[in-house]
């Protein structure tokens, strides 16, 4: 054993790791991106956020309005109103209770109004559950919101100060929420290394819309009534490209993360023993820790298998994707929303990504893997996904495309 | 009461600018498009107008790109005015405080119908009034029915009103059976509330200056007016004027306020007009009888009671 060496003092001014839940990350985020309107309203998972937000500025850690909404729906249409006027916001929900803001969420959306916000995942009713899924996020896909999914809280803290600049950028100017996995990051604490005031305000510049719902900017008439012919088309046409645009902001705002705060992240995809690949699953969020430990094993018994996670659900990073897959025989997708009576009983995340993959000549083929209901996957099943794709990619044929591998009794 | 707000004193001091002018193609007679012009007068040039889903939103343009607003103005959800006005006022009071906006007392009024206040956006309405926020005004303009997609009954629709929701059949000859909810008290209700009061377009003056009071009060607020609406009522437009000076006249809209916990009628009907005087002016009552006009007057009657007793009162008192 060596001696024991005196600390330099550049150690000492390293930066400190908080031992933070993923809800307490997120308010640290929305107290570092300096946000002026919070409107809260309670559901399991995500109400802890907004309960560490609400302590913050009782004890006067930062200034914002923070407004108790009397539904979800009023929630969202809150922080829209107070962003149209010129106010950094945020919101947040979870499962039937996201479900419930749907028209307000879809009309920021429509209305290119920049909100951010997170979800915090979580099975649908009926039957109440509190466990995790995807369905609640998944079913925002069309509302004109960017979409992202983090592994773990440190990333998911990250996310919410990249979202800020992204959404707010006026090559997008669309709305932006953060995915965390239900319990697996609002509620589990890690170490987390958070970026300094002086970080943040060099990275995210101050929220400044083209036009304000405000008598300081003249009299701006907005999302008033049109006839169909009028601009109809051209107006969904923004929105469309917006999320084009999006693409190119999201590389940038990560190259100036790492730049101001020194992290780096892949922007789109993350990838793990892709390079050699002949088989991968192909997942998002915090399972895939889980996905990649099973990986790593099989790997060292000599399966060629390599991990996808994508980052980025909307803009959907279908190029990228079609890129990383490249020549891999087969992709096994873990994923936790439905879409019943859905073409061969697949899953949400399994369309967007056989629909990237349809537009290759030799397309990995696919397996679906649906863990609904909230009851948690365990490594096991995940060595069964891998296994079932191995065989695929040998040349097994499967009688279905999906399967439900936490499901007891008969998976017809 | 000089430290309150200057009111409008005679018509002749009405502000001669509009705010709300023309490109809208509401109806012929339309009672909103008179109350959005006469509030906008009253409120000036720093407001924010939200306007919920409605009559005043679909006929305020559609068919051309126009704007008749000369004030910012935003389209909010049917359900959504009670929040929408929050998210704006919490907007300008947090930019303001933290240094981000210029300080400046800015209206916001938010027009919601009697399906955007009293049915869809009740709740959100509510939760509204529970805040603090000043210069923020709901204010509901209350036509009876939801009269943009073909007059269906709302829960503010008289009873005894057809509607394409509850048509006088062979049957079920009354039409809406069910009695118009009440939402200036409901409002009221809410402790602590600066300002609520009921309105119509007779007496103008009245009107504008219950959106200057509002406005001033300190807090949010609400006034209920009631807004005769020729297509859903079946009369001819050019007795919109007529019809409010007859609601008021026959006491079937009582003008009142509530002030700082201070209830006050604004008109006492001396003497009294015989509801029939306003009811049979309007095709949507046609197949009441005589009997069932006499059995609504009685109605009236014992409950200007109660109003009576509240105003000696300065007390509110339910009126059944």
């Amino acid at each position: 054993m060596s001696a024991v060496r005196p600390v330099p003092p550049i150690t000492i001014e390293k930066p400190i790791a908080k031992v933070w839940t993923g809800a307490r990350a997120i308010a640290e985020a929305v107290k570092l991106a300096d946000v002026d309107v919070i409107s809260a309203y309670p559901i399991r998972p995500y109400t802890g956020i907004m309960n560490a937000i609400a302590a913050m500025i009782a004890d006067g850690e930062f200034q914002a309005e923070i407004i108790i909404a009397d539904s979800e729906h009023s929630q969202f249409e809150v922080v829209k109103h107070a962003a149209a006027t010129g106010a950094r916001v945020f919101v947040g929900s979870s499962g039937v209770g996201l479900m419930y803001a749907y028209e307000a969420m879809l009309v920021t959306g429509l209305g290119s109004v920049p909100v951010v916000g997170v979800v915090g995942t979580r099975a649908l009713d009926d039957p109440g559950n509190f466990g995790m899924e995807w369905t609640d996020a998944f079913t925002t896909r069309y509302f004109g919101w960017l979409i992202s999914w983090p592994r773990d809280v440190q990333e998911a803290l990250d996310m919410v100060l990249v979202a800020y600049r992204v959404a707010e950028d006026h090559r997008v100017l669309q709305p932006h929420f953060v995915a965390l996995d239900g319990a697996a990051i609002t509620h589990v604490a890690m170490p987390v290394y958070p970026p300094t005031k002086k970080q943040v305000t060099e990275f995210l510049p101050p929220y400044r819309p083209p036009y304000r719902i405000d008598p300081i900017d003249g009299p701006v008439t907005k999302a008033q009534h049109i006839a169909p012919s009028l601009i109809g088309p051209e107006q969904r046409k923004r929105i469309d490209v917006a999320m084009l645009k999006a693409k190119e902001v999201i590389i940038e705002a990560w190259k100036d993360y790492a730049r101001y705060v020194g992290r780096e992240y892949p922007p789109f995809i993350e990838t793990k023993w892709m390079d050699d690949a002949e088989i991968a699953l192909l997942s998002m969020g915090a399972y895939m820790k889980d996905i990649e430990l099973v990986a790593s094993k099989l790997r060292e018994k000599g399966l060629k298998i390599g991990t996808v996670r994508l980052r980025y659900l909307r803009p959907f990073p279908a190029e990228e994707l079609v890129k990383v897959l490249s020549g891999v025989k087969a992709v096994g997708v873990i994923e936790f929303g439905f879409s019943f009576g859905s073409p061969y009983r697949t899953g949400p995340l399994y369309h967007e990504v056989a629909t990237a993959l349809y537009e290759t000549d030799e397309r990995p083929k696919l397996l679906d893997f649906l863990f609904l209901g909230g009851r948690e996957p365990k490594p096991e099943h995940f060595i069964k996904a891998a296994e079932m794709v191995n065989d695929l990619a040998k040349g097994k044929t499967f009688e279905k495309k999906a399967y439900w591998l936490t499901l007891r009794g008969e998976d017809i | 009461m000089s430290s309150g707000p200057s009111l409008i004193r005679s018509v002749k001091e009405i502000p001669p600018i509009d705010y709300y002018t023309s490109g809208h193609r509401t109806c012929a007679g339309c009672g909103a498009a008179l109350i959005y012009r006469l509030v906008t007068k009253a409120a000036g040039p720093n407001t924010i107008l939200i306007g919920p889903t409605g009559c005043m939103y679909v006929a305020n343009a559609h068919q051309f790109l126009t704007s008749p607003y000369a004030v910012p103005w935003y389209h909010t959800q049917l359900g959504a005015g009670g929040a929408a006005g929050i998210g704006i006022a919490a907007a300008l009071r947090a930019l303001m405080v933290k240094g981000k906006r210029k300080p400046e007392d800015i209206n916001i009024i938010v027009f919601g119908g009697d399906g955007g206040f009293a049915d869809i956006g009740f709740s959100g309405l509510s939760m509204a009034l529970t805040y603090d926020y000043p210069r923020l005004l709901y204010l509901l303009y209350d036509n009876e029915s939801y009269a943009n997609t073909g007059i269906q009954a709302s829960s503010t629709t008289p009873w005894g009103a057809t509607t394409t929701f509850t048509p006088s059949g062979k049957v079920k000859r009354i039409g809406n059976e069910r009695y118009k909810k009440n939402m200036t008290l409901l409002a009221a209700a809410h402790p602590k509330i600066k300002y609520v009061a009921t309105a119509t377009i007779y007496p103008p003056l009245d009107l504008m200056n219950k959106v200057i009071k509002a406005l001033n009060s300190g807090g949010p607020s609400f006034i209920h007016v009631l807004t005769p609406c020729p297509k859903g009522w079946f009369y001819t437009p050019h007795e919109t004027y007529e019809l409010a000076r007859l609601a008021v006249e026959t006491g079937m809209w009582i003008l009142w306020e509530y002030s700082e916990g201070k209830f006050k009628l604004n008109y006492k009907p001396q003497p009294r007009k015989h509801v029939k005087e306003y009811l049979r002016r309007q095709g949507r009552f046609s197949h009441l009888t005589d009997e069932e006009i006499d059995m609504i007057d009685k109605m009236v009657e014992e409950e200007w009671k109660y109003w009576l007793e509240s105003d000696k009162l300065g007390k509110i008192i339910l009126p059944w």
